[in-house]
């Protein structure tokens, strides 16, 4: 197959009209006085009259000059021959950024078509197809449109803002060097990286969206209060309805949104509903138009205080502060117990809780030496530093207790936990190893925020009913039975009315990953009969929402002669056209000057006038 | 042409005469006592024979010596010089003059034969003639120049016609020179039987253009007729070329031919060179003119 790599020098051939032109012009008739007619019309009867425009003589110089125009034009359109065995290799990362879904279409058709160019001269096209997302399996590898086509159709990008520079630095090292690396985005970068082409169907749109909710408690009433943004710079107006389990509609209500504004829309929550959708009038951008709703409700922590009277006023505190508690009267139904050490009763009970020592004396001298942190989860970040604590009665160790706080080489805090045995479930007590009373530990922020961290990991880890709101995407742990003999965990996304799209079997464990899907609706999870989690799930992402940065751009084109180069082998007969040409400019320059000479030797004829 | 150009042709006219002459010298003359050797006995200094006196003799040429030695009257004879004829008979068409080139060398070939024959001592005559309408003007209006206002000034009813020469009364016995392109169609017989009558040695003097032989025409032309000042679209391609040039060749032919016929000694001389290269070049071999040692 012959390429042209500068297919530009095909205007060269404008130079044979040019040369036409040229010898049309040149030859047109000169008024000449002759003495010898008589002689030339007894010879010339068929040439009685002339023509406006002379023909085209069968002339020298004319033959070259044409010659010369067609081997400058084949020496300018810089020819090159096909390489056999030649593979174009085309790495194209997707920006799987949820913005996309606007843009993948157009991006679809654009790709298909710039296929045969980024083959160019190759003889086999091999393409390879990324999600900018990190981690992601490849989409396609191959070499058929059809099946890349097919690739692009399945290819849903619901991801937020990612840097697509470690896939582009993948995508480079697939293709090596030689490859052609495509970002395809609907927000050009000024300069991709790894020397990466640009393709960019986006389009700056006028958008708007939800970009949160939040359900409160109000007066006995559940309200939810949804934030709606303009990303727009026009002014705009929209209606919003709320979609129930029955399939019925709310009116539509209208509002307005000023350029950037983001107003807050409010109503109740139906009583008996479980799930309503909350719709926008829709745009093009339709993730963030929908809003799904559950009524939120975490799993409750049973709170059981036997302190006596020393902690009582602690433990009131504590019960207040801790969000979806309740009070139980006895440690066995417990979730949290808190408890103080009697250095008469040293026995302390099983279960998860907190424990303080109880200890009458007035206590000794403050505790001396630095006070160091283990690295633990709970403790993490806190500051400690400003703790006063008093020499008193200490807990009896264990040798599996993990000790999280020191003062010198006195153990402060530290964690016991138990495993689960067939009589007792697994259990962690938080021991402080001295008197608060005797301290200012209740006035350290470190410590409420620990004994919080503490409640809401046993929270977390407790087996109960929640229901949440989630995003699109998030990634959720939830505690779960995790006995050898517990059923297998099923994550149903289902729709407004209660239906089951469709179901993930996930094996037991007592800590599941669940990660919300990547459209907005809504989740249940269940184990066997015990439902775990009712959930709806919204698009939040307001990065990809904003359409104000989007552009179109394409410089696929960029690089083309390096492939060409690469692909194809050059004429080897460029020097032999090169002398040609200069053959055929000299033959047409001699015959040219001949005439010219010739017309200098007989100066008796020049034409007196000639015509225009 | 100005009266300068003129007089610079009539200048390289009579430096050409200096070197060349018409050929007075290869016949016999008759007529008046002249230069020129006669056909019978005169009075010249050049000794040809004795013969014996009779009565009427001229006494001055009694060979006296020989009456001495004899006793008888021998009479001394002497080669006669006579005074050759000349006839100028110049050809007025346009196509003469069209070209600077030509008009040039037209006016000195008729210079040179007018002074040439003056030169020589011969009684010459000159006629100018166009078409059908002829003028005889006095040799003398050669070197004051002002014959070719003469010229121009001739009426013709056509003048891209041959020249008729009929009305000329040439001289018996005279060489007579016509100095025409001959560019003009019809037979050559008439021109040619018209000077050679009445014992007249016809001389043609026959300018010609190299542009007008070998012409390097292509295209388009407009042609202007150089007698009849008409305008005449051509288209000229190779093969019309060839055969103009064929045709210009077979039209002297055709005058060589006759001039072979009746004894005409004809010389087409090139306008492109000066006047004597080109006369040495054409008249000389052809004897239209002789060399004056």
């Amino acid at each position: 197959m012959l390429t042209l790599t500068n297919p530009a020098g095909l205007w060269a051939l404008l130079g044979i009209p040019a040369v036409l032109a040229i010898h049309f012009l040149q030859r047109q008739a000169v008024i000449l006085p002759v003495s010898t007619l008589f002689l030339l019309e007894k010879t010339q009867r068929e040439s009685a009259s002339g023509r406006r425009f002379d023909r085209l003589m069968n002339s020298v110089p004319l033959w070259m000059q044409l010659l010369g125009v067609l081997l400058l034009t084949w020496l300018l359109a810089e020819p090159r021959y096909q390489k056999a065995r030649s593979t174009q290799r085309v790495a194209i990362v997707l920006d799987s950024s949820a913005s996309m879904t606007v843009a993948k279409e157009a991006l679809k058709t654009k790709l298909i078509a710039a296929l045969p160019d980024l083959q160019g001269p190759a003889t086999a096209l091999e393409i390879t197809l990324l999600e900018s997302t990190p981690g992601r399996p490849r989409l396609y590898s191959g070499s058929s449109p059809e099946d890349f086509a097919a690739a692009l159709d399945a290819w849903q990008p619901r991801a937020g803002l990612t840097d697509p520079s470690p896939v582009l630095r993948l995508a480079r090292s697939l293709v090596a060097r030689e490859g052609i690396v495509v970002y395809a985005t609907d927000t050009p970068v000024e300069a991709p990286p790894f020397d990466a082409r640009l393709l960019s169907p986006g389009e700056p749109l006028d958008n708007v969206g939800f970009t949160g909710v939040t359900l409160i408690e109000k007066e006995g009433a559940t309200l939810w209060q949804a934030l709606v943004r303009n990303y727009s710079g026009n002014r705009t107006s929209r209606t919003w309805q709320l979609e129930l389990p029955d399939g019925g509609r709310t009116e539509p209500k209208s509002f307005d949104l000023e350029p950037g504004a983001i107003i807050t829309l409010q109503a109740a929550f139906p009583d008996k509903a479980e799930r309503v959708r909350l719709v926008l009038s829709p745009d093009k951008f339709t993730l963030d138009d929908s809003l799904p709703m559950v009524a939120p409700k975490p799993k409750k922590l049973g709170l059981f205080s036997a302190t006596g009277g020393a902690y009582e006023e602690l433990s009131k505190k504590l019960q207040r502060s801790l969000a979806a508690t309740e009070p139980v009267n006895d440690a066995a139904t417990a979730d949290l117990t808190i408890l103080s050490y009697d250095p008469l009763d040293p026995v302390v009970p099983s279960g998860n809780a907190i424990v303080f020592v109880h200890d009458e004396t007035r206590g000794g001298a403050y505790l001396k030496g630095g006070i160091v942190a283990e690295k633990h989860p709970l403790i993490d970040a806190l500051n400690w530093q400003s703790l006063l604590v008093r020499e008193t009665i200490q807990l009896q160790r264990r040798p599996t207790d993990s000790v999280i706080l020191y003062q010198g080489t006195r153990p402060l805090i530290f964690l016991r936990e138990s495993q689960a045995t067939p009589q007792t479930p697994a259990s962690r007590q938080l021991c402080f190893n001295f008197d608060l009373r005797l301290s200012n530990a209740a006035t350290q922020p470190a410590f409420i925020v620990m004994l919080h961290r503490f409640a809401e990991e046993l929270r977390a880890a407790k087996v109960a009913p929640a229901s949440e709101l989630l995003e699109t995407g998030q990634a959720i742990v939830l505690a779960a039975n995790g006995a050898a003999d517990a059923p297998p965990l099923r994550v149903e996304r289902v729709d407004l009315d209660g239906k089951v799209l469709d179901t993930t079997t996930l094996p037991a464990a007592a800590r599941v990953r669940v990660e919300a899907p990547l459209d907005a609706g809504f989740l249940r999870v269940r184990q066997g009969e015990t439902d775990l989690l009712a959930a709806s799930v919204h698009f939040a992402d307001t990065r990809e929402a904003d359409f104000v940065a989007c552009a179109p751009a394409d410089t696929l084109d960029e690089g083309n002669a390096v492939a060409v180069e690469r692909h194809t082998e050059e004429d080897h007969w460029w020097r032999a056209w090169v002398l040609l040409l200069l053959l055929a400019l000299l033959i047409s320059w001699h015959f040219t000057r001949e005439r010219e000479a010739a017309k200098v030797q007989t100066p008796a004829i020049k034409p007196l006038e000639t015509t225009p | 042409m100005s009266p300068d150009e003129l007089s610079r042709c009539h200048a390289r006219a009579l430096t050409a005469a200096g070197r060349l002459r018409l050929p007075l010298r290869s016949r016999v003359w008759k007529g008046q006592a002249g230069e020129f050797q006669g056909a019978g006995v005169g009075s010249s200094l050049d000794f040809q024979d004795h013969r014996t006196y009779v009565p009427g003799d001229d006494p001055r040429h009694i060979n006296w010596a020989a009456f001495a030695r004899t006793g008888q009257y021998t009479m001394k004879l002497y080669r006669e010089e006579v005074r050759p004829v000349v006839d100028v008979v110049l050809d007025a068409s346009e196509s003469m003059f069209f070209d600077p080139l030509k008009a040039a060398r037209s006016a000195e070939l008729f210079c040179f034969a007018v002074e040439s024959a003056r030169r020589s001592g011969a009684a010459t005559t000159v006629h100018l003639v166009r078409g059908d309408f002829t003028r005889a003007v006095p040799a003398e209006l050669v070197a004051a120049h002002r014959w070719l206002d003469e010229a121009r000034a001739l009426p013709a009813t056509d003048p891209a016609a041959a020249p008729d020469l009929s009305p000329i009364p040439f001289r018996g016995n005279a060489i007579r020179v016509l100095v025409s392109d001959l560019l003009f169609a019809g037979d050559p017989e008439p021109v040619i039987r018209c000077l050679a009558a009445r014992q007249g040695s016809p001389i043609l003097l026959v300018p010609f253009l190299k542009s007008e032989a070998t012409p390097e025409w292509t295209g388009n032309y407009e042609f202007v007729d150089a007698e009849r000042k008409s305008r005449h679209p051509h288209r000229i391609e190779p093969s019309v070329l060839k055969r103009y040039k064929e045709s210009y060749i077979n039209h002297f032919a055709l005058w060589k031919n006759a001039t072979r016929r009746h004894q005409c000694r004809m010389a087409r001389v090139a306008c492109e060179p000066d006047l004597q290269t080109a006369l040495f070049a054409e008249a000389i071999p052809s004897g239209a003119l002789e060399t004056a040692v």
